[in-house]
Order: C-alpha cells, then sequence, then structure tokens
C-alpha cells in the first residue's frame, strides 16, 4: 500500500507538467482544429530557456520562467503567422508544417546549446514532507501549484473575457464567428502563442524534475499528446484529467517494466486512440480536417 | 518519344555513374538509393493514398533488423533472411494500418508516430536486437559470379531494384488501384459512394509503403552490414518526410528527385549537420506554404504562369450537347427498388428523420422536396449508408441494407450526387469517370504482381467506356482538365456523369438544378429523363419547383423531418399541408404550375 500510494505520488508532478503540455495542444486543436507536431520542440525551447537564465544569468527560478514563456510565446506567434495562408483549407499540409518547425526548433536547440543535456538544482531547497509515511517533495507541490493556477487562469480568460469568448466562437464555428466581426486569424495566433507559453510553462518547471536535453520535448510532447487524447482532445478539463493518469501510469510502468515504460505509453495510448478516438470528455469528431 | 529519350538518357547515365566515382562517393550514391526507395513508398502512402504515415522508417527497421536477426542469431542465409524480412514488414505494415480504419489525418500521424516510436524504444532496449549497440556482422549477399562486398557492385543491384520499384509504383498510380487511392485522398466519402473499398485501399496503402519500407531496410542490411537504433529513429523520419514534401508528395518521380536532392545538399553540409537540419526545415515550411505540390508541381505551375502572362493561347473547351441513351424499357418497371420503412435518425436532440417511409418503384422519376432544414439530405444520406438510421430498416433491390457501408451499397447498384459537389480535385475529368466506372474489387490487386497485363488491358478498356460516357455528356473536350478549372454548370454535369458511369439501378441527385441557369435546367431535364428511359430509377431531391414538378412522376414532401405529403405532383400541389408548411400560408395553389405542363 504504501508503495503503490508512494508511485502514485512520484506520478502525480510528472502528470501535472504532462498535463500543461496536453492543455498546450488542446487550446490550439479546439480553436483551429490543428495538432501543432512543434510543440514538443517549444517544451524543449522553453526548458531550455528558462534553465540558462536560471543558472547561467542567476535569475530568480520566477522570472527565468517567465521570460521564457515570453520568448516561446513570439515563437508561438512566428508559426502561427507562417502557416496562416493554410489556415482551414488544407490540414494535412499545415501539420507537415509544423513539422517542418519541429526541425528547425530541433537543430536551433542543438545548434545554441549543443547535443548534451544539463541537470537544473531544485529551485526550493525545503526538505521533503513526511506525510504518513509517504515522502513528497516540496518542488513537486510547487509544480503542482504552477499547473492548477495556470489552469484556473486559462479557464478564467476563456470564460470571462471578450477575448477568450471570441476564441470560444472561433473554435465552434471559425465562418460563423467571421461573421460576427471576429478577426479569426488574431484568435488563432493568441491560441498559438498561449499554446507556446504553456509548453514553456512545462519545459521550465521539468527542468529540476528531468534532465534537459534536446530529447526531452520529443518525450513530453509524446505523453502529453497521450494525455490530450486520453481527455478527450480539445477538452480542457480532459487534459487536465489525461494527463495525471498518463503519468501515474507512467510512474507504474517505469517501476515494473523498466526500459520498456515507453513502449507501453505508446501502445496504450493507440489502443486508446482505436478504441475511444474521442477520448473520455471529448465530443467533437475526429474527422475534423 | 521525348521521355522516352530522356528514359533512355537517364538509365545509360545511371549504369555510367560509378565509373566517375571514388569509393566514398559510391558508398553515398548507395545510401541515396535506399532513401529514395523509401521515399517513393513514403509518397505511395502520403501523396497518393493521402493516409499520414510518420512510421515508414521504423518499417525500413523492421525490414534491416529481421535481415540482421536472422543472418547472425538464426544463421538463415542472407536471401532466405531478406525474404522472411519483407514478409514480416507487411504483417508490420498491416498493424500500423489499423488504425487508419479508425482515425485519419492528425490522429493517424500521432499514432504512427508513436508506433515509429516503440519500435525504437523496442530495439534500444532488447536483448535480441542487440540493444543501443546494434548487431553487426551481417553477412555479404552471395551472388553467384558477383561479389556483393564491392559497393560499386551493390551500385548495380541497387540501381535494378530501385528501377523496378519505381516503375511498379508508377504502374500503380496510373492504373485502377492507384486511381481509387488518389480518389480516396481528395474525397473519401465520394470515393465510398462511388464503390471504392475505403478500408481496403487505406490498408493496401500502407501495405505498399511498407513493402518499399522493407525492401529498403533488407538492401540497407546487405549494404552497411550493421545495424543500430539510431539509424531509424524520428530525426531520419523527419529527414524522409522532408524528402517527400519537397520533391512532392503526389508525385513519384519528385519523391525521388526530392530524396536525391535533399541527400546531396545533407552531404555537402556533413559538418555542419544543424545548419543542414535549419535549412530543410525552413524549406519543408515554405514548400508546404507556397507550393504545396514541391519540385515536381514546379514546371505545371511555371508552364501555366507563362500561359497566363501571355494571354490564354488556343480555343477554349466547349460543352457539346448531351446525347440520349437508347430507350431500354426495363423488365422490372414497376416493382419496388427501394423501400424505406419507418426511418427514424436523431442527432442528439434534433430528430432529423421522424418516423420515414418511402416506397419507390423501378422505373420512376421521384421528386423529394420540402423546405430548408426538412431532413431531405439526411433522408439521402441514410439510403446511401453514409447514416445509419437511429431506428428503422431500409430495403433496396430486395435485400435488407440498412446500416451498410456506402461502397457496398454502391455496388450494389446505388449511385448518387451531392449537393456541394464532391468531384475529385486533383484527378482529371476524366480519371474522375474512371474511377465511377471502375467496378473491380480491390483485393484483385495481387493481378499486379501477377498479371500486370490483364490489369493493363483492363484499364485500356477503362479508358474507352470513359470516352464513351464522356461523348455522351459531351464533356469530351474537358477529359484532361482539373474539374475545379470548369463553370459550375459543367462540374454539375460531370457528377451526374459520374454517378451516372457508375451503372447503377438507383441514382439520388440531390439538388442538381443548384447554380444552374434557365437554359442548364432544361437540359438537364431532358438528361435525367433519358437516364431513366435508360432503365435507372431517379430520386431527385430539388427546390426548383417548376423542375420537380414537370420532371418527376410522384412527389414526396418532408417537413420537419416528417413526411406531409406522397403523390402524383398534381395531387401534392393541391395538399393543404404543404401549401402551408412549403410553400407557405400567403400563396395559394393558383400559382402553381397548370396540370396540363404537370403531365408532360
Amino acid at each position: 500500500m504504501q508503495v503503490f500510494l508512494q508511485t502514485i505520488i512520484g506520478g502525480v508532478s510528472l502528470g501535472a507538467v504532462y498535463a500543461l503540455v496536453a492543455l498546450g495542444f488542446s487550446l490550439v486543436y479546439r480553436t483551429m482544429g490543428l495538432v501543432n507536431f512543434a510543440h514538443g520542440n517549444v517544451v524543449t525551447v522553453g526548458a531550455y530557456l528558462a534553465s540558462t537564465f536560471y543558472l547561467t544569468s542567476k535569475l530568480p527560478f520566477a522570472l527565468a520562467m517567465v521570460i521564457a514563456i515570453a520568448v516561446t510565446g513570439a515563437i508561438g506567434l512566428v508559426i502561427e503567422r507562417v502557416l496562416r495562408p493554410l489556415e482551414n483549407r488544407d490540414f494535412d499540409l499545415m501539420l507537415i508544417g509544423t513539422i517542418g518547425f519541429g526541425i528547425v526548433l530541433d537543430a536551433l536547440v542543438i545548434a545554441i546549446w549543443g547535443a548534451t543535456g544539463r541537470a537544473v538544482p531544485s529551485p526550493v531547497q525545503t526538505e521533503p514532507i513526511d506525510l504518513l509515511g509517504l515522502r513528497i517533495r516540496t518542488y513537486d507541490l510547487v509544480v503542482l501549484a504552477i499547473a492548477a493556477a495556470a489552469t484556473v487562469l486559462l479557464v478564467l480568460f476563456l470564460s470571462r473575457t471578450k477575448r477568450g469568448a471570441a476564441m470560444q466562437a472561433v473554435a465552434m464555428d471559425h465562418e460563423a464567428a467571421t461573421a460576427v466581426g471576429i478577426h479569426v486569424g488574431r484568435s488563432n495566433a493568441i491560441a498559438f502563442m498561449i499554446g507556446a507559453g504553456l509548453a514553456a510553462l512545462a519545459g521550465g518547471l521539468v527542468g529540476p524534475l528531468l534532465y534537459v536535453s534536446p530529447a526531452l520535448g520529443g518525450a513530453l510532447g509524446i505523453k502529453g499528446f497521450a494525455a490530450a487524447i486520453l481527455g478527450g482532445f480539445g477538452s480542457i478539463p480532459g487534459a487536465i484529467v489525461g494527463g495525471l493518469a498518463i503519468g501515474v501510469l507512467d510512474s507504474f510502468t517505469a517501476g515494473h517494466f523498466q526500459g520498456y515504460s515507453e513502449l507501453v505509453t505508446f501502445i496504450v495510448f493507440t489502443v486508446i486512440i482505436m478504441v475511444r478516438p474521442t477520448g473520455v470528455f471529448g465530443e467533437r469528431t475526429v474527422n475534423r480536417a | 518519344m521525348r521521355t522516352r529519350l530522356l528514359l533512355a538518357a537517364g538509365a545509360v547515365a545511371a549504369w555510367l555513374l560509378p565509373y566517375g566515382l571514388d569509393s566514398y562517393a559510391i558508398h553515398v550514391v548507395d545510401v541515396i538509393l535506399i532513401f529514395a526507395i523509401l521515399a517513393i513508398g513514403l509518397g505511395l502512402a502520403m501523396g497518393i493514398a493521402g493516409q499520414v504515415n510518420l512510421a515508414q522508417v521504423a518499417v525500413f527497421g523492421v525490414g534491416a533488423y529481421v535481415t540482421a536477426i536472422l543472418t547472425t542469431r538464426a544463421g538463415l542465409g542472407f536471401w532466405v533472411a531478406a525474404v522472411l524480412a519483407v514478409l514480416a514488414t507487411v504483417v508490420i505494415g498491416l498493424v500500423i494500418g489499423v488504425p487508419a480504419l479508425r482515425v485519419q489525418s492528425h490522429y493517424l500521424g500521432i499514432v504512427t508516430l508513436g508506433l515509429a516510436l516503440a519500435f525504437t524504444s523496442w530495439v534500444t532496449n532488447a536483448q535480441a536486437s542487440g540493444g543501443a549497440e546494434g548487431i553487426s556482422g551481417i553477412p555479404v549477399p552471395e551472388l553467384p559470379g558477383v561479389d556483393l562486398s564491392s559497393e560499386y557492385l551493390y551500385y548495380y543491384l541497387e540501381l535494378i531494384v530501385f528501377a523496378i520499384l519505381l516503375a511498379f509504383g508508377l504502374f500503380v498510380v496510373r492504373t485502377s488501384l492507384g486511381r481509387r487511392m488518389r480518389a480516396m485522398r481528395d474525397d473519401a466519402l465520394a470515393a465510398g459512394s462511388l464503390g471504392a473499398e475505403v478500408p481496403v485501399l487505406r490498408m493496401a496503402a500502407f501495405l505498399l509503403a511498407s513493402v518499399y519500407g522493407g525492401l529498403g531496410g533488407v538492401l540497407y542490411a546487405g549494404l552497411i552490414r550493421y545495424v543500430a537504433p539510431e539509424s531509424f529513429n524520428i530525426a531520419n523520419m523527419f529527414l524522409l518526410l522532408g524528402m517527400v514534401i519537397i520533391g512532392g508528395r503526389q508525385s513519384l518521380v519528385g519523391c525521388v528527385v526530392g530524396a536525391v536532392g535533399l541527400a546531396l545538399v545533407r552531404e555537402a553540409l556533413v559538418d555542419h549537420p544543424q545548419i543542414a537540419q535549419i535549412a530543410y526545415g525552413s524549406v519543408v515550411v515554405l514548400v508546404v506554404v507556397f507550393a504545396p505540390t514541391g519540385l515536381a508541381g514546379l514546371p505545371v505551375r511555371v508552364r501555366s504562369a507563362v500561359a497566363r502572362r501571355r494571354g490564354r493561347q488556343g480555343a477554349a473547351a466547349r460543352l457539346k450537347p448531351f446525347q440520349p441513351y437508347d430507350p431500354e424499357p426495363s423488365r422490372r418497371d414497376g416493382e419496388t427498388i427501394l423501400q424505406v420503412d419507418r426511418v427514424t435518425k436523431q442527432f442528439r436532440g434534433l430528430k432529423a428523420l421522424d418516423d420515414v417511409s418511402l416506397t419507390v418503384a423501378a422505373g420512376e422519376i421521384r421528386g423529394v422536396v420540402g423546405p430548408n432544414g426538412s431532413g431531405k439530405t439526411t433522408l439521402f444520406n441514410v439510403i446511401s449508408g453514409l447514416y445509419k438510421p437511429t431506428r428503422g430498416r431500409v430495403r433496396f433491390r430486395d435485400a435488407d441494407r440498412t446500416g451498410d457501408a456506402p461502397y457496398r451499397l454502391a455496388r450494389a447498384g446505388l449511385s448518387r450526387t451531392f449537393q456541394n459537389l464532391r468531384l475529385f480535385g486533383d484527378l482529371t475529368v476524366e480519371e474522375n469517370i474512371l474511377v465511377a466506372r471502375d467496378r473491380s474489387r480491390t483485393w484483385e490487386s495481387w493481378r499486379y504482381l501477377l498479371r500486370p497485363i490483364s490489369v493493363l488491358r483492363r484499364d485500356r478498356e477503362l479508358h474507352r467506356h470513359a470516352r464513351d460516357v464522356l461523348d455522351r455528356y459531351g464533356l469530351a473536350e474537358f477529359a484532361a482538365l482539373a474539374p475545379k478549372s470548369l463553370p459550375y454548370g459543367i462540374q454539375r454535369r460531370v457528377e451526374i456523369a459520374r454517378a451516372v458511369a457508375a451503372g447503377p439501378a438507383l441514382l439520388l441527385l440531390d439538388e442538381p438544378a443548384a447554380g444552374l441557369n434557365g437554359e442548364e435546367v432544361r437540359q438537364l431535364a431532358e438528361i435525367v429523363r433519358s437516364i431513366r428511359d435508360s432503365g435507372i430509377t431517379v430520386i431527385i431531391i430539388e427546390h426548383n419547383m417548376g423542375l420537380v414538378m414537370t420532371l418527376c412522376e410522384r412527389v414526396t414532401v418532408l417537413a420537419g423531418g416528417r413526411i406531409i405529403a406522397d403523390g402524383t405532383p398534381a395531387e401534392v400541389a393541391r395538399t393543404p399541408a404543404v401549401i402551408e408548411a412549403y410553400l407557405g400560408d400567403s400563396m395559394t395553389a393558383g400559382d402553381l404550375p397548370p396540370i396540363s405542363e404537370v403531365t408532360r
């Protein structure tokens, strides 16, 4: 029982990171029907930016994160702007376009930071909390708190602001949204920007948990995608639940299957797509394209 | 003639190429040829059949690894191992293709990517595959009298395999199987409604791609004689994708050009891999946005740009009059061909069809009318198998066809057009007709391997039939044009010709007169009557009341998902419910066409 609970706790903080990655995927998907294949690479960029400002420039961790989020947000804007001519026209080509951006970002990361990774020390130096014999790292709690705050802010933005409501309208019907005077391109751009910002947030937070390397984003990207699929693509609560579920699954498979844990994740999520492509909370039809 | 000369020159150049290369260069060329084979396979899946496949490099890896394991661990000879390896990739290809039956586009991309990652994750960890170190010591393939350990001689082996595979790929693309795949790529729904077995075609696409991948893997194992996980990672998959996109995914020759070009650029920048990667990534983005057809599409674009600059030359294609069919009274006239029995179709809270029953006799022209949103198109979609009814049955030609897949219904003799036109955009007008005319089964595609001549013969026959159809509908001069470039009225006519070319017993026309001018509507009436006289039953949804009243023998009126009237046009026009629901209560029956006009 003790081991069981400890494994769950181990999975939850990574799960929160997966949830953030999944949120980024889902936000872009629900707004413009596009799966951003460069999302994982943006996570890598965010992780490197945050760790660089934190370690090399000796900035406070929070400030380093803010800078990383701002820079990746700008990258998101660039990606959206370049691919805008294809929006609502050819989804397969857009998908390949984001892969193209992923290729470029991947090479840029290696060109700037090198192919070897770096370890990031935890910004929170307190002792782990002992709760009924379970050890909980303080940083895990910080990750959970930030992820929760980001989710709440996102939901508030989408439901309470005019801009957020406009994005919801675009998500439902881009033609009708155009007809009532919403600038669809700008709405998509904001979705992309927030999505990229969330990716950087995830990357920055995961730095002290994992090893920051060029391969980080690929792994997180696919896990985040699996989380989004599991919860139902485009659904915000789905992304959260899916992220936590994949995190816990991860932590169990790592215990039981060692090197094959990734393999198990991939197979589980392939089966999910086959059995229920709309996920747990998903409603949209799959063949949007 | 010119293409033959080019081909001969290319063959001679390829044959003489090794004489001018040093030992490193020939190695590079050998690797490039393998990538070209992979690119053809990926082009077939992605460009021709429209199936996003990010597992091609993993399949390539399966081919190479199986060869390596069977030769080094099981001690089999190279060629035996090679055959088994290709068989293994066929199986893997089918497994990768299974998700395509459920999901498409982005989802398919991510699933295939996930499977590819699963493969690399497995080979890096498994004992059998030698872990991260991989497997070395693969024996040299033996060929009597030829020493294949020489990379120069290996080049010729690869060249022959490559030439055969390219020729086979082109053969597939230009005949029945490839045409259907392209139709499915452009519009899977319409292709299904014309009898293309979409699930089988998707599997066939993955199968073809993996055979190419597997053969590439075998050649790779024989060339490098060492396999390791990093040769088959995602970076190489994206490189291959870049080759196919930059070259032009819809053209196999383009894929080869892209593979050769990108591989050469990468070789030139071998000391600066990041720069090379940034360069080709950017080019992929630019190609996707500005030249989606890639390098292969450039000649056409340049030519049309030049033609536009100079102003159009040559005579524009003209629409010829329709030549009526010879009347052929069917023996089955008057028998029930279609019976819709108490069908209800519910979309969440909305009841689009509510307890609809309808019987259509063979040889009839039935009109279905009703206000917008009354469920007419939903009824067509239920009849043609696109929707499964929530309740009720559909019987077609004495068999219960409720919930059958559209392609099964199409093969049983049902054909339809669509309200918003669903022509295959990247196919020519003639190919649109050919896809419909082609009634062969996709699983018969084994003929491509064993009886290629019979495939060619059948294709020639199909072309002749398609010519006849085009002539009859006066479309002969448009045969080689893209449907999107034609005026709307002509596109409508192409779609009807396509639906009839499938040789149906029952034809469903969904608002065929929408967007047509008066003269075109008159021609349409003539065409529909002639189609009926040739023995085809017609059901027509139409808003043009004049057309419905003159053309149809019986009219069914839908409103709010229910049938509110059914009878001859004259009877229906007198029904008060119809006048109220459909024509609005301000109109009176006096506004309707006089009876004499109704019974032509």
